[in-house]
């Protein structure tokens, strides 16, 4: 096992405010120029550090094609302004890309070859579709029964999970109304305020009446997919849509979305030289394998592997960022581990909030610890959410 | 100068520019009659009042987003309703001098619309024709409210509901219309709308109410007579009489019963001199159910309602609503399965029943009314056959019926129950109907016009010279169209002496079995040999029902898969030959054009498609796919279309065959592409012939040659059929689909992405058609493929396996 040499501290965290997809506010917003902005966003909040001294920029995106392609990472860092010398590296692990980068990133300051690296995370869903552009799946997949879950959408995954779990619909339902009402509220209450770096767009139409070019000003500031109306009944209605005699339907499953986070890591050494208030402390992260049909139980092995890495306990955990794909799969996951649900999602989750896939684990990594700060909390959180073909990601911070 | 002149008044003649149309009303009618212009490619302002609140196109724009989601759509293609511009009588009156036609068709107030006229009388263009929509209110009077100058160009132009469905369109002119502005909107409404027009009299409700609602009237008082309950005049008064499926009661809740007591009303308060006055008002009930606001299938509450499952149907004398669903009496039902009219009818006089005897005072009453009125409603007796069957929906008019069933027998019938006092007025039968040598009304010179004595002859208009078949009345000179070329058990070949050889097919329901394919083949051989092009036409709708499984029965009875692959094989190559002979080939399709009929047509150079063109490769509703040649079309179509990416192009059209998906009309089978953009949409079903045969005749005047064989082109291969399994797997395991829909559709999916290839890899034609034809031959063989063949030739619905 390789020894950790030195601590990696966050010291800046930012996001977008997150878009629904394909039609929402960011449709038109390139995913790399949303990169560019969180980047700029987090650099903001630590002006005196050097971004000379930054050795690398690592991004999560789940589906790293077309506009959020040819190695977005490094297009982002160029277009943020940042020195030529600053590296640049788009991973993908779905839907934990973003709380991979943060590890990756920490890990490359652990091992003392970086001294400063930016994670983040970017993904356009109103650009590039859930699965991509172009699906092709090996024929090898159906060669052998067992490997047909490799096809399965992660709806009829999560169908998988409610059957198994025995999660009901109302259940569901229930907790989707939670999210939505949690997210209002934070939304209501400036929670936000602090994480979130507004947008401001242009974008340019055409008036077809004038023969001129339209542009249309807007600055973003908050989430776009808490809705106000959503009420139990009015989710009771909507039909399934994975399972014709199931329970899964589009107001109990995580909205799609557009959005991006960034959070900067540094080492204790850049830390004191640059005099910087250090944010949080990265602590750990795991993630472990599942069967692909009931990928949505992913964090509940996930989630126990990382605290023992870390020697903690469930109850050491002040604040949990569990993505909610599916109310099913996390309502399955919270009731397997009986995790203590007053601390699970304050500000609501991402039925309510979205979930642009790869961006979603550095988006939470900033909510989790503007979070916790702004009610002068320290101490453990998580984030932690499922991935697709069977995964469970888990990853935990220290909030100072 | 002489010389223009002369050619501006033939040009007014024959030439009519229809360049926009705007309808006034944004009702059900009014909405509807936009969507079928637009359908007709004829951009249209759809005009209502100034919404008070909001946007002032409010109440437009409301009635077109209705269109979308109305059944059966009123819209032929996506992109249609989108030409329809939502407009307001405050601030749009200015678009209607650029409207070559305007429709009024705002509620049937006589005030309301003459307050309309004055107000829209000033913007109208200068040459436009405007018609009012009215079903009944008089021509003449509404007349009275346009300015002298307007005058010549106004008249009634009477849709029926659904318009675009209904084939009936009323003309009525007033005493001042002008001829040629009749002729002009007759040319418009017949081929650009595809029309059927009857030019009425200015007589209430015009001549398909009149009689129609008379009809209906008539029901409903010999129901009540004869104390038969309303469903059992329904089971015996729809498809029994070769009449719509919604029959009496049912009918009137679709139209409205609002609608039809206005329409009674109308009659009621017009026609105070017509002996059947007394008969003109809404029984006790309807009016009931009108005040309660049941008024029909709008409000879904109406004569019958639904709850959950169960259909209820009001019982008058009771007053409330019971169980529906009972039929007519068997021995009755018996009575009406006698192919002879007349017998039928003598029967059903002399039978005790008392729902015999309420069918024959139906019929009764109805010959008595229309041999009374003829003379005053109607120019000839063939435009009252013609206006209730178009308008109604009957298979046979009234007047053939009476004729069907021996004039002189009936007349005598209907004389001596009047006389005994047992019809619903005691008015003479005119002199003409009891003429002691009259054997009917339709002659093979024309049709009587009791008003002057005379048979009138068929329309001169121009229009008609494209209908090469047009509709017939019983009587009329008919017969088969051109002379034989060529004919065996499944097809007829003839010419009528263009050059052009015309195949149709005589099986039932235009099904392919062996027989036609022979013929096809023969056809193509003539027709290479001494023709200048082939059309594939029916005599009647439909094109094809596809492959005639019927006839492959006694080799799969007997397990010769052999036979059944050597007929499969035989269609294929029949499909090619008409691809690839060396004539232009035209499909002209009407109603279905199913499976191996959709094949046939998807490898003619062209298709002349009727609007009302149902178009699709229905295979898997069989548990089969499409095995001649479809798949491989598909495929290749595909891989012409795709943009690098063969996969992406060709999954809707898989999707279109897994799933049976059928096109609701030809435009939509252009969207869907069974047909191609380049294909001809033909309104009016009747000049189907003439303009495939233009088509043909265009092809080869061109200096035709048939298209160069595909040499290769490339397919999906295996990991596109895995691409699309994937997608499967989700619908099996999501309780989509079966096990055997998933089993059918991963055939269907092998075969489209060529078989077990790479990626990318090219393939020919006949390398897919094989494909396709080993992949028919192993569903062929499953037993669940045969319980669903099984299932098709017995009830004639699809199994769900």
């Amino acid at each position: 096992m390789v020894k950790q040499v030195q601590e990696a501290y966050i010291v800046a965290a930012t996001r977008t405010p997150v878009g629904k997809a394909p039609r929402g506010m960011l449709r038109h917003v390139r995913p790399d120029d949303m990169l560019a902005h969180v980047i700029t966003g987090a650099l903001a909040q630590v002006p005196n550090l050097d971004p000379k001294l930054i050795s690398d920029c690592v991004v999560g995106c789940a589906f790293p094609e077309a506009e959020q392609g040819l190695n977005m990472a490094r297009i982002g860092v160029l277009l943020a302004g940042l020195p030529d010398t600053v590296g640049g590296i788009t991973i993908n692990r779905y839907c934990s890309s973003g709380i991979n980068a943060v590890q990756i990133a920490a890990d490359r300051i652990r091992m003392g070859e970086a001294d400063v690296v930016i994670a983040a995370g970017s993904e356009s869903m109103s650009m590039v579709p859930m699965m991509g552009n172009k699906v092709s799946i090996n024929p090898e997949v159906f060669a052998k029964d067992e490997n047909y879950a490799i096809a399965y959408g992660m709806g009829l995954t999560a169908e998988k999970v409610a059957q198994q779990w025995g999660v009901s619909r109302e259940d569901q339902d229930a907790f989707a109304v939670e999210s939505h009402r949690r997210a209002l509220a934070a939304i209501d209450s400036g929670a936000f305020k602090s994480e979130i770096t507004p947008l401001a767009t242009t974008y340019r139409v055409p008036n077809l009446e004038t023969g001129e070019v339209q542009l249309i000003n807007k600055v973003l500031e908050n989430d776009e997919g808490p809705r106000r109306e959503t009420t139990l009944e009015g989710l009771a209605k909507l039909k399934t849509v994975f399972d014709a005699k199931g329970s899964v339907t589009a107001g109990n499953s995580s909205q799609m979305s557009d959005g991006a986070g960034a959070v900067i890591i540094v080492s204790e050494r850049v830390l004191k030289e640059f005099n910087l208030t250090p944010i949080g402390r990265y602590v750990t992260f795991s993630v472990k394998g599942v069967p692909p049909a009931i990928m949505g139980i992913g964090p509940k092995e996930a989630i126990p592997a990382a605290l023992k890495q870390a020697g903690l306990s469930q109850s050491d955990l002040k604040w949990i960022e569990l993505n909610e794909a599916f109310a099913a799969q996390a309502l399955a996951v919270i009731r397997d581990l009986d995790l203590d649900t007053s601390v699970i999602n304050p500000h609501g989750g991402a039925i309510a909030l979205g979930h642009p896939l790869g961006a979603t684990g550095a988006i939470r990594t900033a909510t989790l610890l503007h979070g916790m700060r702004n009610r002068g909390e320290k101490g453990y959180g998580m984030v932690t959410m499922c991935i697709g073909t069977g995964m469970g990601a888990a990853g935990i911070i220290e909030v100072l | 100068m002489i010389v223009f002149s002369i050619n501006e008044e033939t040009m007014s003649q024959t030439k009519f520019i229809v360049r926009k149309v705007a309808v006034l009303g944004a009702g059900v009618m009014g909405a509807q009659i936009a969507a079928h212009l637009v359908n007709a490619k004829v951009p249209t302002v759809l005009f209502d009042l100034p919404a008070k609140e909001g946007d002032k196109n409010g109440i437009a724009k409301k009635a077109i987003e209705a269109l979308k989601k109305q059944k059966p759509s009123p819209l032929a293609s996506k992109d249609a309703v989108n030409h329809i511009q939502p407009a307001n009588y405050d601030d749009h009156l200015h678009l209607l001098k650029d409207c070559d036609l305007v429709i009024e068709a705002i509620a049937e107030r006589m005030d309301w619309k003459a307050d309309l006229y004055k107000k829209v009388a000033p913007h109208l263009g200068e040459n436009s024709i405007f018609a009012t929509n009215t079903s009944g209110l008089s021509i003449n009077s509404l007349a009275d409210s346009l300015p002298a100058e307007l005058k010549p160009r106004f008249c009634g132009v009477h849709f029926f509901n659904p318009p675009r469905y209904m084939h009936l369109v009323e003309i009525i002119p007033c005493v001042g219309s002008d001829a040629v502005i009749l002729d002009n909107l007759e040319r418009f409404l017949v081929t650009t709308l595809g029309k059927g027009v009857v030019r009425a009299k200015d007589t209430p409700n015009f001549v398909a109410n009149r009689i129609g609602v008379f009809s209906m009237l008539a029901t409903i008082a010999n129901a009540e007579k004869f104390g038969i309950r309303f469903d059992v005049v329904d089971d015996l008064t729809g498809p029994r009489l070769g009449r719509p499926k919604s029959a009496t009661f049912r009918t009137a809740d679709v139209v409205g019963l609002d609608t039809f007591a206005h329409v009674v009303k109308t009659m009621q308060d017009t026609l105070p001199n017509d002996p059947w006055h007394g008969l003109y008002k809404s029984p006790e009930w309807l009016q009931k159910l009108i005040a309660a606001g049941a008024l029909g299938a709008k409000t879904k509450v109406g004569i019958y309602k639904k709850e959950g499952k169960q259909m209820f149907v009001l019982d008058p004398a009771k007053g409330e609503y019971v169980g529906s669903g009972e039929k007519g009496d068997d021995s009755v039902k018996d009575i009406l399965k006698n192919p002879d009219i007349g017998a039928r009818f003598k029967a059903l006089r002399e039978s005790a029943h008392p729902q015999a005897q309420f069918l024959w005072a139906c019929f009764r009453d109805v010959f008595h009314y229309i041999g009374f009125h003829l003379a005053d409603i109607a120019n000839s007796a063939r435009d009252v056959d013609f206006a209730i069957r178009w308008g109604f929906g009957w298979s046979t008019g009234p007047f053939e019926t009476w004729q069907a069933a021996g004039w002189q027998q009936v007349a005598k019938w209907v004389e001596e129950d009047i006389k005994a006092g047992k019809g619903l007025s005691s008015a003479d039968l005119p002199a003409w109907v009891l003429e002691a040598d009259r054997g009917g009304v339709h002659f093979a010179e024309g049709s009587f016009n009791p008003a002057q004595n005379k048979l009138e002859g068929r329309s001169t208009l121009d229009v008609y010279a494209r209908q090469l078949t047009p509709a017939k009345v019983l009587g009329e000179k008919s017969g088969l169209l051109g002379e034989t070329v060529y004919e065996n058990d499944g097809v007829r070949a003839f010419t009528t002496g263009d050059e052009i050889l015309v195949v149709s097919f005589k099986s039932k329901a235009h099904a392919i079995g062996p027989d036609v394919l022979d013929g096809l083949n023969a056809a193509l051989d003539i027709a290479e040999d001494r023709f200048k092009g082939l059309v594939v036409w029916q005599t009647e709708e439909p094109f094809s029902v596809g492959a005639d499984l019927q006839s492959m029965l006694p080799a799969f009875m007997t397990g010769d898969w052999e036979a059944i692959e050597t007929m499969i094989r035989r269609f294929q190559q029949t499909s090619m030959r008409m691809r690839y002979s060396q004539i232009p080939t035209v499909a002209a399709t009407q109603g279905y054009v199913f499976g191996g009929g959709c094949e046939i047509a998807m490898h003619c150079d062209r298709v002349v498609g009727a609007l009302e063109s149902y178009v699709g490769l229905v295979e898997v509703g069989v548990g089969l796919l499409p095995g001649g040649g479809g798949c491989k079309e598909f495929a290749l179509r595909a891989a012409q279309e795709a943009r690098g990416d063969v996969l992406a192009a060709l999954k809707d059209y898989f999707m279109g065959i897994a799933t049976a998906k059928v096109a609701t009309s030809a435009m939509e089978a252009q969207e869907i592409g069974f047909f191609k953009k380049s294909d001809i949409v033909v309104f009016n079903a009747y000049e189907l012939l003439y303009v495939a045969k233009q088509q043909a005749l265009a092809m080869a005047e061109s200096g035709y040659r048939p298209p160069l064989k595909v040499k290769s082109f490339p397919v999906a291969g295996r990991s596109g059929a895995a691409s699309i399994k994937g997608q499967l797997v989700n619908m099996l395991e999501g309780n989509f689909i079966s096990k055997h829909d998933f089993f059918i559709a991963s055939q269907i999916a092998d075969v489209m992405t060529g078989g077990d290839v790479e990626a990318g890899t090219e393939v020919n034609e006949q390398w897919i058609l094989d494909l396709e034809r080993k992949a028919f031959m192993t569903l062929l063989k499953n037993s669940k493929t045969q319980d669903r063949i099984a299932n098709m030739l017995t009830t004639g619905k699809p199994l769900r396996n």
